[in-house]
């Protein structure tokens, strides 16, 4: 599994997309994330970590390849979402004839 | 584990189980371009709700979701700490 940097990430999800285009599927995975980056310890072994609240972990994989990431911010946020999966799934859906969602989500990027 | 059949219902049956249980609520998207459809799971490891779709105006709808359940994971306002 590979961590990367959210725009590192947004470029390989990317990848992901176009190389699922003729067969396969690309996996997106969103959890909440406390921070922690060592096992859960043992009974009677304290705790060694500062808890955090404010990020959540991001997973993508065509089934071999497995990228992910941890976004904290509120910005990110806002960047992931929309250059993300959905404008891929838009950007593939172009090429099918009955997918309309191309212009939808065009607008829908002009307005954030 | 059925597939819910309307999608509003679906996103306030989401929202809700992640609001009980934010540590352990995860969002997983399966899209496949040969077969066209795009699926939608929220699970906390007992209950498990899904929701696929192979329609265009679908993707919007789980596209926001998916913003709104990623806002509420990175914001700080959140309910309980250990």
């Amino acid at each position: 599994m590979v961590l990367l940097e959210n725009d590192s990430f947004l470029t390989e999800l990317t990848r992901l997309f176009q190389k699922c285009r003729t067969t396969g599927s690309v996996a997106i995975t969103l959890k909440k994330y406390d921070g922690r980056t060592k096992p859960v310890p043992r009974k009677g072994h304290p705790e060694s970590y500062e808890p955090a609240d404010n990020k959540c972990l991001l997973r993508a994989s065509d089934g071999k390849k497995k990228i992910s990431t941890v976004v904290s911010l509120k910005h990110h946020v806002r960047k992931i979402g929309v250059g993300g999966w959905d404008m891929q799934i838009a950007r593939l859906a172009n090429v099918r004839e009955h997918w309309l969602v191309g212009p939808i989500l065009g607008s829908m990027y002009m307005n954030v | 584990m059925p597939y819910y059949q309307t999608w509003e219902e679906f996103a306030r049956a989401a929202e809700k189980l992640y609001l009980t249980a934010p540590m352990k609520v995860r969002v997983v998207l399966k899209y496949r371009h040969c077969d066209g459809n795009l699926r939608i799971k929220v699970t906390d490891d007992a209950v498990c709700l899904q929701y696929k779709t192979d329609q265009a105006q679908d993707v919007k709808k789980i596209e926001k979701l998916h913003g709104k359940l990623m806002r509420l994971m990175v914001s700080k306002e959140s309910g309980d700490h250990e």
